[in-house]
Protein backbone atom coordinates (compact mmCIF):
# COMPACT_ATOMS: atom_id res chain seq x y z
CA UNK A 1 0.00 0.00 0.00
CA UNK A 2 1.72 3.29 -1.21
CA UNK A 3 2.57 5.66 1.86
CA UNK A 4 -0.02 8.39 0.61
CA UNK A 5 -3.25 5.98 0.95
CA UNK A 6 -2.10 4.53 4.34
CA UNK A 7 -1.85 7.90 5.83
CA UNK A 8 -5.50 8.85 4.16
CA UNK A 9 -7.00 5.72 5.93
CA UNK A 10 -5.52 6.35 9.01
CA UNK A 11 -8.41 7.80 11.28
CA UNK A 12 -6.45 8.47 14.63
CA UNK A 13 -6.48 12.19 13.74
CA UNK A 14 -9.94 12.09 13.65
CA UNK A 15 -10.38 10.47 17.04
CA UNK A 16 -7.78 12.87 19.43
CA UNK A 17 -10.59 15.17 17.77
CA UNK A 18 -13.65 13.16 19.11
CA UNK A 19 -15.04 15.73 21.61
CA UNK A 20 -15.28 18.66 18.72
CA UNK A 21 -16.81 16.02 16.28
CA UNK A 22 -19.25 15.03 18.72
CA UNK A 23 -20.30 18.51 19.28
CA UNK A 24 -20.66 18.90 15.79
CA UNK A 25 -22.32 15.91 15.09
CA UNK A 26 -25.19 17.08 17.97
CA UNK A 27 -26.10 19.88 15.36
CA UNK A 28 -26.48 17.43 12.93
CA UNK A 29 -28.81 15.79 14.98
CA UNK A 30 -30.49 19.04 16.31
CA UNK A 31 -30.81 20.28 12.80
CA UNK A 32 -32.08 16.48 10.99
CA UNK A 33 -34.99 16.94 13.86
CA UNK A 34 -36.11 20.00 14.13
CA UNK A 35 -35.66 19.92 10.06
CA UNK A 36 -37.44 16.69 10.49
CA UNK A 37 -41.05 17.79 12.48
CA UNK A 38 -41.05 21.01 9.89
CA UNK A 39 -41.00 18.38 6.75
CA UNK A 40 -43.90 16.27 8.10
CA UNK A 41 -46.23 19.14 9.52
CA UNK A 42 -46.03 20.69 6.32
CA UNK A 43 -45.69 18.05 4.10
CA UNK A 44 -48.87 16.55 5.72
CA UNK A 45 -50.37 20.05 4.99
CA UNK A 46 -49.74 20.48 1.72
CA UNK A 47 -50.79 16.55 1.09
CA UNK A 48 -54.14 17.84 2.29
CA UNK A 49 -54.38 20.38 0.12
CA UNK A 50 -53.35 18.31 -2.78
CA UNK A 51 -56.45 15.75 -2.31
CA UNK A 52 -58.80 18.66 -1.49
CA UNK A 53 -62.21 19.46 -3.29
CA UNK A 54 -61.37 22.74 -4.33
CA UNK A 55 -58.87 23.30 -7.07
CA UNK A 56 -57.35 26.37 -5.96
CA UNK A 57 -56.39 24.79 -2.58
CA UNK A 58 -55.07 21.80 -5.21
CA UNK A 59 -53.36 24.15 -7.66
CA UNK A 60 -51.56 25.60 -3.85
CA UNK A 61 -50.63 22.19 -2.82
CA UNK A 62 -49.06 20.99 -6.37
CA UNK A 63 -47.28 24.76 -6.41
CA UNK A 64 -45.91 24.08 -3.16
CA UNK A 65 -44.56 20.11 -4.15
CA UNK A 66 -43.08 21.24 -7.53
CA UNK A 67 -40.87 24.15 -6.23
CA UNK A 68 -39.40 22.66 -2.67
CA UNK A 69 -39.17 18.63 -4.99
CA UNK A 70 -37.44 20.69 -8.03
CA UNK A 71 -35.03 22.93 -5.86
CA UNK A 72 -31.65 21.65 -4.92
CA UNK A 73 -31.15 21.40 -1.20
CA UNK A 74 -28.07 23.57 -1.26
CA UNK A 75 -29.77 26.51 -3.33
CA UNK A 76 -32.55 26.23 -0.95
CA UNK A 77 -30.53 27.13 1.83
CA UNK A 78 -28.22 29.58 0.60
CA UNK A 79 -31.80 31.61 -0.77
CA UNK A 80 -33.10 31.37 2.86
CA UNK A 81 -30.32 32.55 4.55
CA UNK A 82 -29.04 35.14 2.05
CA UNK A 83 -32.45 35.98 -0.04
CA UNK A 84 -35.65 35.34 1.87
CA UNK A 85 -34.51 37.30 5.07
CA UNK A 86 -34.37 40.57 2.70
CA UNK A 87 -37.36 40.09 1.32
CA UNK A 88 -39.18 40.26 4.62
CA UNK A 89 -36.97 42.95 5.44
CA UNK A 90 -38.53 45.17 2.24
CA UNK A 91 -41.93 43.63 3.72
CA UNK A 92 -41.52 44.75 7.03
CA UNK A 93 -39.30 47.58 6.33
CA UNK A 94 -36.49 46.32 9.03
CA UNK A 95 -33.30 44.66 8.88
CA UNK A 96 -33.57 40.92 9.07
CA UNK A 97 -31.56 38.23 9.71
CA UNK A 98 -32.03 35.00 10.50
CA UNK A 99 -29.64 32.86 12.72
CA UNK A 100 -28.17 29.89 10.60
CA UNK A 101 -29.49 27.55 12.65
CA UNK A 102 -33.10 28.62 11.45
CA UNK A 103 -32.07 29.05 7.89
CA UNK A 104 -31.23 25.15 8.19
CA UNK A 105 -34.30 24.31 9.72
CA UNK A 106 -36.50 25.93 7.31
CA UNK A 107 -34.46 25.35 4.13
CA UNK A 108 -34.22 21.62 4.72
CA UNK A 109 -37.83 21.01 6.28
CA UNK A 110 -39.16 23.04 3.25
CA UNK A 111 -37.35 20.86 0.49
CA UNK A 112 -38.02 17.08 2.27
CA UNK A 113 -41.69 18.58 2.81
CA UNK A 114 -42.20 18.25 -0.69
CA UNK A 115 -41.48 15.02 -1.08
CA UNK A 116 -42.93 14.06 2.38
CA UNK A 117 -46.27 15.70 0.47
CA UNK A 118 -46.08 13.39 -2.66
CA UNK A 119 -45.42 10.12 0.30
CA UNK A 120 -48.58 11.04 2.39
CA UNK A 121 -50.38 11.69 -0.39
CA UNK A 122 -49.73 8.26 -2.15
CA UNK A 123 -50.46 7.14 0.99
CA UNK A 124 -53.73 8.55 1.57
CA UNK A 125 -55.27 7.55 -1.64
CA UNK A 126 -54.30 3.97 -1.39
CA UNK A 127 -56.49 3.88 1.52
CA UNK A 128 -59.64 1.78 -0.12
CA UNK A 129 -62.64 4.03 0.07
CA UNK A 130 -64.55 1.90 2.01
CA UNK A 131 -62.48 2.23 4.97
CA UNK A 132 -63.30 6.18 5.06
CA UNK A 133 -66.74 5.22 3.91
CA UNK A 134 -67.33 2.78 7.47
CA UNK A 135 -65.60 5.73 9.47
CA UNK A 136 -68.34 7.97 8.03
CA UNK A 137 -71.64 5.59 8.63
CA UNK A 138 -70.54 5.66 11.96
CA UNK A 139 -70.90 9.33 12.44
CA UNK A 140 -67.07 10.36 12.69
CA UNK A 141 -66.24 13.56 11.65
CA UNK A 142 -63.60 14.28 9.10
CA UNK A 143 -61.13 15.10 11.45
CA UNK A 144 -61.45 11.93 13.50
CA UNK A 145 -61.19 9.92 10.31
CA UNK A 146 -58.56 11.54 9.31
CA UNK A 147 -56.28 11.12 13.03
CA UNK A 148 -57.95 7.72 13.84
CA UNK A 149 -58.60 5.81 10.32
CA UNK A 150 -56.51 7.36 8.05
CA UNK A 151 -53.57 8.43 9.26
CA UNK A 152 -52.45 5.40 11.01
CA UNK A 153 -53.02 3.68 7.87
CA UNK A 154 -50.80 5.98 5.70
CA UNK A 155 -47.90 6.01 8.60
CA UNK A 156 -47.24 2.17 8.53
CA UNK A 157 -47.87 2.42 4.38
CA UNK A 158 -45.35 5.28 3.83
CA UNK A 159 -42.77 3.97 6.31
CA UNK A 160 -40.31 2.16 3.93
CA UNK A 161 -40.60 5.67 1.38
CA UNK A 162 -39.96 7.61 4.44
CA UNK A 163 -37.17 5.46 5.76
CA UNK A 164 -35.49 6.28 2.81
CA UNK A 165 -36.36 10.19 2.83
CA UNK A 166 -35.10 10.41 6.29
CA UNK A 167 -31.43 8.65 5.46
CA UNK A 168 -31.17 11.24 2.66
CA UNK A 169 -32.35 14.00 4.65
CA UNK A 170 -30.00 13.24 7.70
CA UNK A 171 -26.62 13.04 4.93
CA UNK A 172 -28.11 16.63 3.93
CA UNK A 173 -27.98 18.37 7.18
CA UNK A 174 -23.77 18.27 6.26
CA UNK A 175 -24.47 21.12 4.22
CA UNK A 176 -25.56 23.50 6.41
CA UNK A 177 -22.10 23.69 7.13
CA UNK A 178 -22.10 26.07 4.44
CA UNK A 179 -23.87 28.88 6.28
CA UNK A 180 -21.54 28.46 9.48
CA UNK A 181 -23.91 26.19 11.12
CA UNK A 182 -21.19 24.27 13.27
CA UNK A 183 -22.22 21.11 12.54
CA UNK A 184 -19.41 17.67 12.09
CA UNK A 185 -18.22 19.01 8.62
CA UNK A 186 -18.16 21.97 9.67
CA UNK A 187 -15.90 21.29 12.49
CA UNK A 188 -14.11 18.81 10.37
CA UNK A 189 -12.74 21.85 7.95
CA UNK A 190 -12.47 23.93 11.20
CA UNK A 191 -9.36 21.19 12.41
CA UNK A 192 -7.88 20.28 8.58
CA UNK A 193 -7.03 24.19 8.24
CA UNK A 194 -5.50 23.58 11.41
CA UNK A 195 -3.59 20.39 11.15
CA UNK A 196 -4.10 20.21 7.22
CA UNK A 197 -4.24 16.54 6.74
CA UNK A 198 -7.94 16.91 5.15
CA UNK A 199 -7.87 13.02 3.87
CA UNK A 200 -7.73 10.90 6.75
CA UNK A 201 -10.14 13.26 8.76
CA UNK A 202 -12.53 12.71 5.67
CA UNK A 203 -12.34 9.24 6.02
CA UNK A 204 -13.71 9.40 9.50
CA UNK A 205 -16.08 12.06 8.84
CA UNK A 206 -17.28 9.87 6.48
CA UNK A 207 -17.19 6.78 8.44
CA UNK A 208 -18.86 7.95 11.26
CA UNK A 209 -22.11 9.14 9.09
CA UNK A 210 -21.97 5.82 7.43
CA UNK A 211 -22.32 3.88 10.53
CA UNK A 212 -25.11 6.46 12.00
CA UNK A 213 -26.87 5.81 9.11
CA UNK A 214 -26.73 2.25 8.82
CA UNK A 215 -27.39 1.59 12.62
CA UNK A 216 -30.25 3.85 12.97
CA UNK A 217 -31.60 3.01 9.72
CA UNK A 218 -31.44 -1.07 10.16
CA UNK A 219 -32.80 -0.27 13.58
CA UNK A 220 -35.38 1.17 12.83
CA UNK A 221 -36.61 -0.74 9.72
CA UNK A 222 -36.02 -3.78 12.25
CA UNK A 223 -38.60 -2.16 14.60
CA UNK A 224 -41.25 -1.11 12.41
CA UNK A 225 -41.37 -4.38 9.94
CA UNK A 226 -43.70 -6.21 12.39
CA UNK A 227 -45.54 -3.45 13.47
CA UNK A 228 -46.17 -2.75 9.86
CA UNK A 229 -46.47 -6.25 8.70
CA UNK A 230 -49.59 -6.87 11.28
CA UNK A 231 -52.09 -4.98 9.43
CA UNK A 232 -51.02 -6.55 5.67
CA UNK A 233 -53.34 -9.06 4.64
CA UNK B 1 -101.23 5.13 10.49
CA UNK B 2 -100.58 5.09 14.54
CA UNK B 3 -96.76 4.21 14.94
CA UNK B 4 -94.22 6.58 13.54
CA UNK B 5 -91.86 4.09 11.69
CA UNK B 6 -88.65 3.90 12.64
CA UNK B 7 -87.47 4.25 9.29
CA UNK B 8 -88.99 6.51 6.56
CA UNK B 9 -88.05 6.71 2.93
CA UNK B 10 -89.88 9.33 1.41
CA UNK B 11 -89.52 9.85 -2.54
CA UNK B 12 -86.06 9.36 -2.64
CA UNK B 13 -84.40 10.17 -6.22
CA UNK B 14 -80.60 9.45 -6.87
CA UNK B 15 -78.77 10.72 -9.72
CA UNK B 16 -74.82 10.55 -10.97
CA UNK B 17 -74.73 13.21 -13.41
CA UNK B 18 -77.81 12.39 -16.44
CA UNK B 19 -77.74 8.90 -14.84
CA UNK B 20 -80.98 8.11 -12.75
CA UNK B 21 -80.41 5.47 -10.35
CA UNK B 22 -83.27 6.01 -8.01
CA UNK B 23 -86.17 7.61 -9.24
CA UNK B 24 -88.33 7.98 -6.27
CA UNK B 25 -88.51 5.32 -3.63
CA UNK B 26 -90.55 4.90 -0.81
CA UNK B 27 -91.27 2.72 2.47
CA UNK B 28 -91.82 2.23 5.68
CA UNK B 29 -89.44 0.44 8.35
CA UNK B 30 -91.09 -0.61 11.60
CA UNK B 31 -89.59 -0.89 15.02
CA UNK B 32 -88.56 -4.75 15.04
CA UNK B 33 -89.18 -5.56 11.55
CA UNK B 34 -86.84 -7.09 8.92
CA UNK B 35 -86.87 -5.08 5.36
CA UNK B 36 -85.72 -7.01 2.51
CA UNK B 37 -84.78 -5.40 -0.68
CA UNK B 38 -83.94 -7.50 -3.74
CA UNK B 39 -83.27 -7.00 -7.41
CA UNK B 40 -81.37 -7.41 -10.57
CA UNK B 41 -77.18 -5.78 -10.10
CA UNK B 42 -77.84 -1.99 -11.00
CA UNK B 43 -81.19 -1.71 -9.88
CA UNK B 44 -80.20 0.46 -7.01
CA UNK B 45 -80.02 -1.60 -4.59
CA UNK B 46 -77.39 -0.40 -2.68
CA UNK B 47 -77.34 3.41 -3.67
CA UNK B 48 -80.45 3.00 -1.83
CA UNK B 49 -78.77 1.78 1.46
CA UNK B 50 -76.59 4.04 1.03
CA UNK B 51 -79.12 6.85 0.21
CA UNK B 52 -80.57 6.01 3.48
CA UNK B 53 -77.77 6.87 5.71
CA UNK B 54 -76.49 9.78 3.58
CA UNK B 55 -73.27 8.47 2.34
CA UNK B 56 -74.65 9.13 -0.90
CA UNK B 57 -76.95 12.34 0.02
CA UNK B 58 -80.41 11.43 -2.13
CA UNK B 59 -80.79 14.17 -5.03
CA UNK B 60 -84.43 14.47 -3.83
CA UNK B 61 -86.69 13.33 -0.94
CA UNK B 62 -86.14 12.18 2.49
CA UNK B 63 -84.96 9.76 4.88
CA UNK B 64 -87.06 10.02 8.79
CA UNK B 65 -85.35 8.37 11.39
CA UNK B 66 -88.40 7.95 13.99
CA UNK B 67 -90.08 10.85 12.37
CA UNK B 68 -86.73 13.13 12.37
CA UNK B 69 -85.61 14.50 8.87
CA UNK B 70 -81.96 13.15 8.60
CA UNK B 71 -80.98 15.54 6.04
CA UNK B 72 -82.86 18.53 6.75
CA UNK B 73 -84.62 20.40 9.87
CA UNK B 74 -87.51 22.75 10.60
CA UNK B 75 -85.51 25.67 11.66
CA UNK B 76 -87.87 28.38 14.31
CA UNK B 77 -90.33 29.76 11.51
CA UNK B 78 -90.94 26.60 10.03
CA UNK B 79 -88.69 26.37 7.01
CA UNK B 80 -86.78 23.38 5.66
CA UNK B 81 -82.84 23.88 6.03
CA UNK B 82 -80.47 21.21 4.91
CA UNK B 83 -78.36 19.78 7.75
CA UNK B 84 -74.53 20.16 8.27
CA UNK B 85 -71.86 17.67 8.29
CA UNK B 86 -71.50 17.63 12.15
CA UNK B 87 -75.86 17.36 11.99
CA UNK B 88 -75.98 14.30 9.67
CA UNK B 89 -73.09 12.73 11.40
CA UNK B 90 -74.73 13.02 14.85
CA UNK B 91 -78.09 11.47 13.25
CA UNK B 92 -76.09 8.44 11.03
CA UNK B 93 -74.70 7.46 14.12
CA UNK B 94 -78.16 5.59 14.72
CA UNK B 95 -78.05 3.39 11.63
CA UNK B 96 -75.56 0.57 11.75
CA UNK B 97 -73.99 -0.57 8.72
CA UNK B 98 -72.65 -3.37 7.39
CA UNK B 99 -70.61 -2.61 3.93
CA UNK B 100 -70.16 -6.19 1.61
CA UNK B 101 -66.54 -5.82 2.02
CA UNK B 102 -66.34 -5.48 5.46
CA UNK B 103 -64.50 -2.47 5.73
CA UNK B 104 -62.78 -2.83 9.29
CA UNK B 105 -60.21 -0.91 10.10
CA UNK B 106 -56.68 -3.16 9.63
CA UNK B 107 -54.43 -1.23 12.11
CA UNK B 108 -57.03 -1.99 14.72
CA UNK B 109 -57.43 -5.49 16.42
CA UNK B 110 -61.15 -6.67 16.22
CA UNK B 111 -61.90 -5.15 19.62
CA UNK B 112 -60.27 -2.14 18.62
CA UNK B 113 -62.52 -1.75 15.74
CA UNK B 114 -66.06 -2.61 17.67
CA UNK B 115 -65.14 -0.04 20.22
CA UNK B 116 -63.79 2.88 18.34
CA UNK B 117 -66.69 4.38 17.16
CA UNK B 118 -68.54 4.10 20.67
CA UNK B 119 -65.54 6.20 22.29
CA UNK B 120 -64.77 8.50 20.31
CA UNK B 121 -68.46 9.15 18.28
CA UNK B 122 -70.81 8.24 21.67
CA UNK B 123 -68.05 9.42 23.84
CA UNK B 124 -69.15 6.48 26.07
CA UNK B 125 -66.11 5.72 29.05
CA UNK B 126 -63.63 3.54 27.88
CA UNK B 127 -64.68 0.31 30.40
CA UNK B 128 -68.30 0.73 29.50
CA UNK B 129 -66.96 0.45 25.55
CA UNK B 130 -65.06 -2.73 25.96
CA UNK B 131 -67.70 -4.26 27.98
CA UNK B 132 -70.44 -3.77 25.68
CA UNK B 133 -68.26 -4.47 23.02
CA UNK B 134 -67.50 -7.82 24.41
CA UNK B 135 -71.10 -8.70 24.85
CA UNK B 136 -71.39 -7.51 21.00
CA UNK B 137 -68.64 -10.02 20.11
CA UNK B 138 -70.14 -12.45 21.91
CA UNK B 139 -73.26 -12.33 20.09
CA UNK B 140 -71.28 -13.05 16.97
CA UNK B 141 -69.53 -15.76 18.57
CA UNK B 142 -66.02 -14.07 17.70
CA UNK B 143 -65.20 -13.48 21.35
CA UNK B 144 -61.98 -15.44 21.07
CA UNK B 145 -61.01 -13.35 18.46
CA UNK B 146 -60.72 -9.91 20.01
CA UNK B 147 -57.33 -9.54 20.19
CA UNK B 148 -56.93 -10.38 16.64
CA UNK B 149 -56.19 -8.12 13.43
CA UNK B 150 -58.62 -8.38 10.60
CA UNK B 151 -55.79 -9.53 8.34
CA UNK B 152 -55.91 -12.96 10.54
CA UNK B 153 -59.43 -13.49 10.49
CA UNK B 154 -61.38 -15.54 7.44
CA UNK B 155 -63.82 -13.51 5.56
CA UNK B 156 -66.58 -14.66 7.46
CA UNK B 157 -64.96 -13.59 10.92
CA UNK B 158 -64.02 -10.64 9.28
CA UNK B 159 -67.85 -9.55 8.67
CA UNK B 160 -69.22 -11.12 12.50
CA UNK B 161 -66.95 -8.78 13.58
CA UNK B 162 -68.49 -6.12 11.25
CA UNK B 163 -71.51 -6.32 12.86
CA UNK B 164 -70.18 -6.83 16.23
CA UNK B 165 -69.05 -3.30 15.50
CA UNK B 166 -72.20 -1.69 13.99
CA UNK B 167 -74.03 -3.50 17.00
CA UNK B 168 -71.79 -1.72 19.42
CA UNK B 169 -73.51 1.79 18.28
CA UNK B 170 -76.42 0.41 19.80
CA UNK B 171 -78.28 1.61 16.38
CA UNK B 172 -82.06 1.97 15.82
CA UNK B 173 -81.77 -0.11 12.82
CA UNK B 174 -79.30 -1.92 10.98
CA UNK B 175 -78.58 -1.96 7.48
CA UNK B 176 -76.84 -4.65 5.25
CA UNK B 177 -74.92 -3.82 2.43
CA UNK B 178 -74.63 -7.44 0.56
CA UNK B 179 -73.27 -8.66 3.35
CA UNK B 180 -72.24 -12.20 2.37
CA UNK B 181 -71.79 -11.51 -1.23
CA UNK B 182 -68.22 -11.36 -1.03
CA UNK B 183 -67.99 -14.33 0.92
CA UNK B 184 -66.99 -17.98 0.06
CA UNK B 185 -70.27 -20.23 -0.06
CA UNK B 186 -69.43 -22.38 2.58
CA UNK B 187 -68.78 -18.89 4.82
CA UNK B 188 -72.20 -17.26 4.41
CA UNK B 189 -73.68 -19.78 6.40
CA UNK B 190 -72.16 -18.50 9.74
CA UNK B 191 -72.82 -14.77 8.57
CA UNK B 192 -76.29 -15.63 7.93
CA UNK B 193 -76.92 -17.11 11.23
CA UNK B 194 -75.93 -14.24 13.53
CA UNK B 195 -78.16 -12.12 10.54
CA UNK B 196 -80.86 -14.36 11.54
CA UNK B 197 -80.43 -14.24 15.09
CA UNK B 198 -80.66 -10.51 14.94
CA UNK B 199 -83.83 -10.38 12.90
CA UNK B 200 -85.66 -13.01 16.34
CA UNK B 201 -84.15 -10.41 18.55
CA UNK B 202 -86.40 -8.17 17.30
CA UNK B 203 -83.83 -5.73 15.54
CA UNK B 204 -84.94 -3.20 12.77
CA UNK B 205 -83.38 -3.74 9.82
CA UNK B 206 -82.98 -3.15 6.39
CA UNK B 207 -80.98 -6.46 4.41
CA UNK B 208 -79.97 -5.68 0.16
CA UNK B 209 -79.13 -9.11 -0.39
CA UNK B 210 -78.85 -11.84 -3.11
CA UNK B 211 -79.64 -14.59 -0.76
CA UNK B 212 -83.54 -15.07 -1.89
CA UNK B 213 -84.09 -18.36 0.52
CA UNK B 214 -82.64 -16.10 3.31
CA UNK B 215 -84.67 -13.43 2.33
CA UNK B 216 -87.43 -15.39 2.18
CA UNK B 217 -87.37 -17.20 5.72
CA UNK B 218 -85.99 -13.43 7.97
CA UNK B 219 -87.97 -10.63 6.39
CA UNK B 220 -91.50 -9.10 7.51
CA UNK B 221 -91.51 -7.55 3.73
CA UNK B 222 -89.68 -7.76 0.58
CA UNK B 223 -88.77 -5.29 -2.30
CA UNK B 224 -88.03 -5.55 -5.31
CA UNK B 225 -86.56 -2.78 -7.32
CA UNK B 226 -85.99 -2.89 -10.49
CA UNK B 227 -84.67 0.22 -12.60
CA UNK B 228 -84.41 2.78 -9.40
CA UNK B 229 -88.13 2.15 -8.71
CA UNK B 230 -90.34 -0.24 -6.64
CA UNK B 231 -91.79 -2.41 -8.81
CA UNK B 232 -93.12 -4.71 -6.38
CA UNK B 233 -93.40 -5.48 -2.64
CA UNK B 234 -94.77 -7.51 0.00
CA UNK B 235 -95.13 -10.25 2.43
CA UNK B 236 -92.50 -12.83 1.63
CA UNK B 237 -94.80 -15.19 1.01
CA UNK B 238 -96.58 -12.55 -2.17
CA UNK B 239 -93.41 -11.88 -3.17
CA UNK B 240 -91.73 -15.52 -3.68
CA UNK B 241 -94.60 -17.63 -3.55
CA UNK B 242 -97.23 -15.50 -6.18
CA UNK B 243 -95.09 -12.62 -7.85
CA UNK B 244 -97.48 -10.45 -10.27
CA UNK B 245 -95.44 -8.98 -12.22
CA UNK B 246 -93.58 -10.33 -15.30
CA UNK B 247 -90.22 -8.83 -14.34
CA UNK B 248 -90.32 -9.76 -10.48
CA UNK B 249 -91.21 -13.63 -12.30
CA UNK B 250 -87.83 -13.47 -14.34
CA UNK B 251 -85.85 -12.03 -11.84
CA UNK B 252 -86.73 -15.02 -9.38
CA UNK B 253 -86.73 -17.63 -12.28
CA UNK B 254 -83.11 -16.88 -12.43
CA UNK B 255 -82.44 -17.53 -8.49
CA UNK B 256 -84.41 -21.21 -9.05
CA UNK B 257 -82.25 -23.06 -11.73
Amino acid sequence: MSEALKQSLDISMFWEYRAVFLEGLTFNCLVFLCSAVVALSVGLGAALLRINRLWPMRWIGTLHVEVFRNAPDYIMLVWVHFVLPLLIGILIRRRVEFHPFLSAVLALGLVYSGYFAETFRAGIQAIPQGNLDAGRAFGMSERLILWRIALPQVVRRMLPEALNLFVSMFKATTIVSLIAVPDLMYNVSMVIQQEMRPLPLYSGAALTYFLIILLLSSGVRLFSERWRRKILA
Amino acid sequence: MGEIPRIRIADVHKSFGPLEVLRGVSFDVHRGSVVSVIGASGSGKSTLLRCVNYLEPPSSGEVYIEGEPLGSRIDGRGQRKPRSLAEINAMRRELGVVFQQFNLWPHMTVLGNVIEAPIRVRKLPRKEAIAYGEECLRRVKLIDKLSEYPARLSGGQQQRAAIARALAMRPKAMLFDEATSSLDPELTDEVLGVMRELAADGTTMIVVTHEMNFAHEISDRVIFLHQGVIEEEGSPAEIFGAPKSERLRQFLSKYRK
